[in-house]
């Protein structure tokens, strides 16, 4: 189970009301590569995981995704709770401005809604984590996109921290795969599925 | 070399990465770690575009005594959280654990004591940090994402 904590896990304080950046910003809460995506591929893939301890990364990687969430959606709400009905209109939010006013939803930023297909949980080990692997570079890209074309150092902060998060968690998915690999032959890796075939599985 | 050896087929290793195991580090300051996002120096890999020292929390001289505990909570909580991921995988590396159960600790008491002086971030601390109230407290003190306190 979760428990609420009342802070953020890295403090967000943005001054200057930005609409265009929160349009752009907005992608990493309900975007492809977004934390709503990483959280829900983690926290899904981790129960059938044939290595108690990688199912446990997941499950602490998927909870400090949760907080990542929360750090992008107080970044688009602070980007835009003061946000006048001249810059609705003109700042290049006017289409997310109809639909839900300055409220939170998860979308991508050219506005395609969050959805389950942009992750997957497969039922393999192998090919769950490089699904996990691939998401921590493709996020990475995504800050790295965001950090080249916005300046308000309010906001680079936390972009900048976030990430630095891809980089750590894409290490910790590779020592997960090193894991998983010790408990099968490394002859070849791929005679069965561990998650499907657990009767082969060596135990540990 | 003869021919039979240099077309053996070993598919050992073939069709599959290796990563690196981690090996420790002596961890940055909590102050840096949190503004570089890991207590890890070697695992600081920064973007050219992004070299800018900045730190959201840190060396703000006006912060008020409440900010100053906050910020360690963000701080000495950040550690927990990265070496959290690092044991997951190391689990018997002693110099992480050691860190791990001190920052532990510290962040019990550091809560506490901000539950005290401020408000609760966590219902345990109204009961460690203010076991005289009589309010409920959980409704005290700014929401999170309303960027009041930092």
């Amino acid at each position: 189970m979760w428990s609420y904590e009342k802070r953020l896990q890295y403090p967000v304080k943005i001054n200057k009301t930005c609409p265009k950046t929160a349009q752009l910003i907005i992608s990493q809460y309900g975007g492809p590569d977004g934390e709503l995506s990483a959280s829900m591929r983690y926290l899904a893939q981790r129960y059938s995981m044939p290595v108690k301890k990688v199912g446990g990364l997941l499950t602490d990687i998927g909870t400090e995704e949760i907080n990542h969430m929360e750090i992008i959606c107080a970044m688009v709400y602070q980007l835009t709770r003061n946000l006048t009905p001249e810059q609705a209109k003109t700042a290049g939010f006017d289409a997310y401005y109809i639909d839900h006013t300055s409220g939170l939803w998860p979308q991508a930023a050219a506005g395609v809604p969050f959805t389950a297909l942009e992750f997957q949980s497969k039922g393999d080990a192998f090919a769950d984590l490089y699904e996990d692997l691939a998401a921590e570079q493709k996020a990475r890209t995504v800050y790295e996109n965001l950090l080249r074309v916005i300046e308000d150092p309010d906001v680079r902060a936390p972009l900048k921290f976030l990430r630095a998060r891809e980089i750590v968690h894409f290490q910790r998915f590779g020592e997960a795969l090193e894991m998983t690999k010790e408990k099968l032959d490394s002859k070849n890796f791929y005679y069965f599925n561990p998650e499907f075939d657990k009767a082969l599985l060596q135990k540990p | 070399m003869n021919s039979s050896d240099s077309c053996t087929c070993k598919s050992e290793t073939l069709a599959m990465t290796t990563t690196p195991m981690q090996t420790w580090c002596d961890p940055y300051d909590l102050d840096t770690a949190l503004g570089a996002g890991t207590i890890f120096p070697c695992l600081n890999l920064e973007f050219f575009l992004a070299k800018e020292k900045n730190s959201a929390v840190c060396g703000n001289p006006t912060l008020s005594a409440e900010d100053k505990l906050l910020t360690q909570i963000y701080q000495v909580s950040f550690g927990i959280n990265d070496l959290t991921l690092y044991l997951d995988t190391h689990p018997d590396c002693e110099q992480g654990l050691s860190l791990f159960k001190e920052l532990l600790r510290k962040r019990l008491d550091l809560l506490a004591e901000y539950a005290k002086t401020a408000h609760p971030l966590t219902q345990l601390s109204i009961v460690t940090g203010t076991p005289e109230a009589t309010s409920y407290g959980w409704d005290d003190g700014p929401m999170p994402w309303e960027g009041g306190h930092n």
